[in-house]
């Protein structure tokens, strides 16, 4: 067996492409041709789109040709899949929902037009919880994606598919999105580079809407300077987003800089957490040594309000979420429960069978939240809450340069070992708060836990709009511990099980 | 059921309303850029953000910012710098996204008011108005000589956006009612629209018209609208109940749609206030309820019963940014603020010595207020031009406005009434050439035979006499034979002049200037 | 674990947010939903008091407009695409008399 383009790192690519040693259109064709096999074991992609795919390629081997790969984009001949709350013209964007199992877009996201315009070949679109409600993809109304490190566990959530399809080799790179931790879960789940920028960096224009406030979009890879590559591709002020920001950042600028001089926090509570397991605390206590070893200072800070991140989390999304979902109402599009009499019997009926469990309860928990008398309860609190925690982030920042946590507490889970939904969002308490208050976060692997054998990632978490200066510790950390591997039983282009 | 009149009587009238007025006058929706246009092929104006496709998110037009600004400044609101759009969420399906944005708490504009000139028949609506002498006041009234004024607050105008609109299949004359199924177009969804909320200041259909009549002025001066009633560019909803005279609580108030017109605003109101009262007489009890009016049965009917305040989960909208309005900002709005009805009645008084009546008339309407100003600017050249102010006035209120009201849908500009004609015809008047009888043939004239006044007086040897001794001899022949109403006049038969005047005119075929002809037969006879 | 709603309540909710739940999920998601909002009191534990709400992160956004310029729209085939059932150019929906609101 070979390795195959999606075990390449964008560099590699696109020498290749340079060298003529294959062309793009070889590079999108080996790439279907290698989901067609390892996919059915790991069933992270929902719907490739090889049209677009090619007409891509053939525009990347024309620049080639005329010797001008260098100006179609950063990404230019790298194999894309798209999480499917990211619409792309002409494509099923299904949210892994059964209310838009026949759903086509008539429009393009941002971020997904911004990997198009940077070259990108658009590979398809990836699997996740229904709605990105969910922390291990078991909510897809198309069934569950399956871990490549090991299949009989979950990938993490939301975003699965998209951690999944990295993980096993399919593509390079792939997009995400994070509302409580659904990029840096699956990430540390599945062993990857895995980064929510500061909201606001990249558009959220044509990504279903979870929780506005708390999603943002980010890249999954197996290098940090891939997903820097990929963040230089995604970010920038979109006037079709008020909430973007101008962001004029080249995000691999500092990746070579080291640690040397960076002052890394760490949060002695978060490592006393209840539900940390010995070998994700022991994984976290040996990455801040490594960095110390590469030079960087190590400070204690404290985020006092973080235990109420949690809280305020299960407030803000789900009331987000239901106003949101209200658009799902079989009358423009999305499932229409057939031959009612009546809108409110249809409304009823195919928001019933449109949405499953989990969807219903955001949204009906969403709308207790709001109603009135309950709003002054919970909802304006946990805004209240969320001040405090940015203050939080801010008073610690004034200190270090980036902070260091657990990503999750613990590895990945097998199918169905978590049915309880309170139980289920504890996946998330490391996580969070960065969303609350809104600055950026991402996973990087450092190898594989002592019990589980399986991959480990740590935290780190940047001021807002410094999303460098994680990037560039998670650079240092990595000359450690090597570039995010691809899953054994998917390495050299094994197909898994 | 009782009158208005009998009802007030015993009960006051508390109204509030809320008016929507959908700023026409923008290129493009409030939160995308779909082209505003009434009238479209259905579905043919929108885009993901208006039609709530997933992952669309609104991006604000400026210019709906500056005409609500705009409309603050023009209805004395305070203008708030930190404000938010909010979600009000209930499902309907005209409404892309299931929610409306809207404003929260704190509206661009909040704490306005409008001043009522209300006269003429209108404010014998007012209960005792008689028991007033002009200057005192009562409440929020100020009696004037031939009515008062109302001093009518404004709570807030908020932005908000409008739904798209459906058609009705199955039932009666596209009513909601029986139908089977509808039709949704969103081409209107997403349109700006500002709602303006009184406060409940109102006493009177009538007044709650003028309110109306004079905010629509406003909007139409300051150009945000094209205020059309009839194609439901500007909207008014009636929140009306009744209270015993001499009781200051508020009774439970009923909520009155579908008053698309100035005479339907007035009747539904006086319609639902002696319901209401009939109701309360005999003894039974007003549900907070959303009533229609229905103007060919002229009575207003149940839509919607409301038993618990409707709970709409209003929060901030999460894809917007707050605002968080300059100074800069407000003032450059206000440099755009034009002159205001108002403001320029005022200034036709102080000017040109107009009484407020006829310069509150001549303000009525935009067309007819920029007429006046056109012929007043003509005016200018000429000596003394502002004593042609009253006659050019009296022209436009009487003459100029029945034939408008005459020829329904003539805009001023398109008939052949220019201002040099208007002009031409006062100076013929003021100089004595013509009488004022004459004067309104010449108007009929222009009107039908698009000349103007001087050939049309040329054409009909229309002059008036002037020449006292040709009047003189005319005079004294008239008064020779007719010895007998001679002899009454001088007995005390006032009234028999008018006799006189119309022998001395028929002598002299309708062209004897009628001001000299009374001087000299009231000298002679006298 | 406290009783915040009860059946009733949450057939009210779902009534409101249109979601047909059969008697048996009622159940289920008044247990579910009452275990999720216990573990929210944490929210009404903290001492807030003079705490400003953020509405929204990274706070100093402000005054995002755009110019009031045409962008383009759908035709109406594209607008229609996606829709369940239409009719005319317009999107057909059954019979909406009882629907809430403020109409």
């Amino acid at each position: 067996m070979a390795r195959t383009f999606g075990e390449m790192s964008i560099r590699e690519i696109q020498s290749g492409l340079a060298a003529k040693e294959f062309s793009a259109v070889d590079v999108a064709r080996g790439t279907f041709e290698r989901i067609a096999t390892a996919d059915e074991t790991v069933h992270s992609f929902l719907e490739t789109t090889q049209e677009l795919a090619l007409d891509a390629a053939a525009r990347i081997d024309k620049a080639i040709a005329e010797d001008r790969l260098t100006e179609m984009g950063p990404l230019a001949g790298i194999p894309v899949g798209y999480k499917d709350n990211m619409n792309l013209t002409g494509t099923h964007t299904t949210c892994s929902s059964n209310m838009l199992r026949n759903y086509v877009s008539p429009y393009t996201a941002t971020c997904v037009e911004n990997t198009l315009r940077a070259g990108a070949l658009p590979i398809g679109k990836l699997n996740m919880d229904e709605f990105a409600f969910g922390s291990s993809t078991e909510t897809s109304a198309f069934g569950p994606t399956r871990n490549p490190w090991d299949v009989e566990r979950v990938p993490g959530g939301s975003s699965g598919g998209s951690a999944a399809a990295v993980a096993a080799g399919l593509v390079p790179v792939t997009l995400g999105s994070d509302t409580g931790g659904s990029i840096r879960q699956p990430g540390s789940f599945c062993g990857l580079v895995a980064v929510k920028p500061t909201y606001g960096v990249v558009s959220r224009y044509g990504v279903v809407a979870f929780g506005s406030s708390l999603d943002q979009v980010g890249p999954f890879a197996r290098t940090v300077e891939d997903a820097a590559l990929t963040l230089n591709a995604l970010s920038g002020r979109d006037e079709l987003d008020c909430t973007s920001q101008p962001c004029d950042v080249d995000f691999t600028a500092n990746l070579a800089e080291g640690a040397a001089g960076m002052k890394i926090g760490i949060v002695p509570a978060f490592m006393e957490a209840e539900g940390l397991t010995a070998e994700v605390k022991a994984k976290v206590a040996e990455a801040a040594d490594q960095l110390r070893k590469l030079g960087a200072e190590i400070v204690e800070v404290e985020l006092p309000h973080a235990q109420a991140a949690m809280s305020a989390y299960y407030v803000l999304g789900p009331c987000e979420a239901f106003s949101n979902l209200a658009r799902f109402d079989s009358v423009r599009y999305g499932y229409c429960d057939p031959g009612h009499k009546d809108l409110g019997s249809q409304y009823e009926a195919s928001r019933h069978e449109g949405f499953g469990p989990e969807a219903r309860r955001r949204i009906m928990l969403g709308s207790y939240l709001l109603s009135a008398g309950v709003y002054d309860k919970y909802y304006y609190p946990a805004q209240q809450v969320r001040t405090l925690i940015t203050q939080d982030y801010t008073r610690a920042f004034e200190s270090v340069d980036c902070i260091l946590t657990p990503v999750a507490p613990r590895t990945a889970f097998k199918f169905g070992e978590i049915g309880d939904p309170t139980e289920m969002y504890l996946s998330d308490m490391f996580t969070i708060s960065i969303n609350i208050a809104g600055n950026g976060g991402m996973s990087l692997p450092v190898g594989l836990g002592a019990d589980t054998g399986l991959p480990v990632g740590v935290q780190l978490i940047a001021p807002a709009f410094k999303d460098k200066n994680m990037l560039r510790a998670a650079a240092a950390l990595e000359t450690v511990y090597g570039a995010a591997p691809v899953a054994p039983g998917f390495a050299d282009g094994k197909a898994g099980a | 059921m009782k009158t208005l009149e009998e009802v007030f009587e015993t009960w006051e009238a508390v109204i509030g309303l809320e008016i929507h007025a959908e700023l026409t006058t923008l290129e493009t929706k409030m939160f995308c850029g779909c082209k505003l246009e009434f009238g479209a092929d259905p579905n043919t104006h929108t885009c993901p953000v208006c039609l709530g496709l997933p992952g669309a998110l609104p991006v604000p037009n400026r210019a709906a910012i500056e005409s609500i600004v705009l409309a603050g400044l023009a209805t004395n609101c305070d203008i708030e710098k930190h404000s938010m759009f909010y979600r009000k969420n209930y499902m309907y399906p005209d409404m892309a996204k299931n929610f409306q944005t809207t404003q929260g708490p704190i509206a661009f504009c909040m704490r306005g008011h409008l001043d009522l000139d209300v006269d003429g028949r209108g404010a014998n609506e007012r209960y005792r108005l008689d028991a007033l002498k002009p200057g005192d006041t009562d409440g929020n009234i100020t009696r004037t000589e031939d009515g008062y004024v109302a001093h009518v607050g404004i709570t807030r105008i908020h932005m908000e956006e409008d739904a798209g609109k459906m058609i009705h299949l199955g039932g009666g004359e596209g009513r909601i009612a029986g139908a089977t199924q509808s039709l949704v177009d969103y081409n209107r969804a997403g349109t700006p629209l500002i709602e303006l909320v009184t406060e409940p200041d109102l006493r009177t259909p009538e007044e709650a018209r003028l309110f109306m009549q004079k905010l629509r002025q406003i909007y139409l001066a300051i150009g945000i609208s094209d205020c059309s009633m009839e194609e439901g560019s500007l909207r008014c909803d009636g929140n009306v109940s009744l209270r015993r005279r001499g009781s200051t609580g508020l009774g439970t108030k009923t909520e009155l749609k579908n008053m698309n017109s100035f005479k339907n605003l007035h009747d539904g109101l006086a319609y639902e206030i002696c319901r209401q009262a009939e109701v309360l007489e005999e003894g039974g009890t007003i549900y907070q309820e959303t009533r229609h009016w229905d103007p060919s049965a002229k009575r207003t009917i149940v839509m919607r019963v409301k038993e618990t305040a409707d709970d709409y989960r209003l929060f901030p909208e999460p894809d917007l940014a707050p605002y968080d309005l300059s100074d800069e900002f407000i003032e450059g709005v206000r440099a755009k603020l034009p002159e205001l009805p108002d403001q320029k009645a005022a200034r036709y008084s102080a000017d040109f010595g107009l009484s407020a009546y006829d310069a509150r008339h001549l303000v009525d309407h935009r067309a007819t207020a920029d007429f006046f100003d056109e012929c007043m600017a003509l005016a200018a050249a000429e000596a003394d031009g502002s004593k042609f102010a009253k006659p050019l006035a009296n022209l436009i209120i009487n003459d100029v406005t029945a034939y408008l009201n005459a020829h329904e849908g003539d805009a001023l500009s398109d008939t052949p009434l220019t201002a040099a004609r208007a002009l031409a015809l006062v100076k013929l008047l003021t100089a004595d050439t013509i009488s004022s009888k004459q004067a309104k043939e010449v108007f009929a004239a222009i009107m039908d035979e698009d000349k103007d006044p001087d050939a049309i007086v040329e054409d009909r040897g229309m002059k008036q006499v002037s020449d006292t001794g040709a009047i003189e001899a005319v005079v004294d022949q008239v008064i020779a034979a007719n010895p007998d109403e001679v002899a009454r006049y001088r007995d005390g038969n006032d009234k028999l002049i008018g006799f006189f005047v119309g022998q001395c005119m028929k002598a002299m075929r309708g062209q004897g200037n009628p001001k000299i002809i009374n001087e000299l037969l009231a000298k002679k006879l006298g | 674990m406290t009783q915040h709603l009860s059946e009733a309540d949450v057939r009210g909710i779902a009534e409101y947010t249109r979601i047909g739940l059969t008697a048996e999920e009622v159940v289920t998601m008044t247990a579910d939903l009452n275990a999720i909002i216990d573990s929210l009191a944490p929210i009404t534990e903290f001492d807030l008091d003079g705490v400003e709400p953020t509405f929204h992160p990274i706070g100093d956004l402000s005054n995002v407009m755009r110019e009031d310029k045409i962008r383009g729209s759908f035709t109406q085939e594209v607008a229609l695409e996606n829709a369940p059932k239409q009719e005319d150019g317009s999107f057909l929906i059954p019979s909406i008399l009882g629907e809430g609101g403020d109409r």
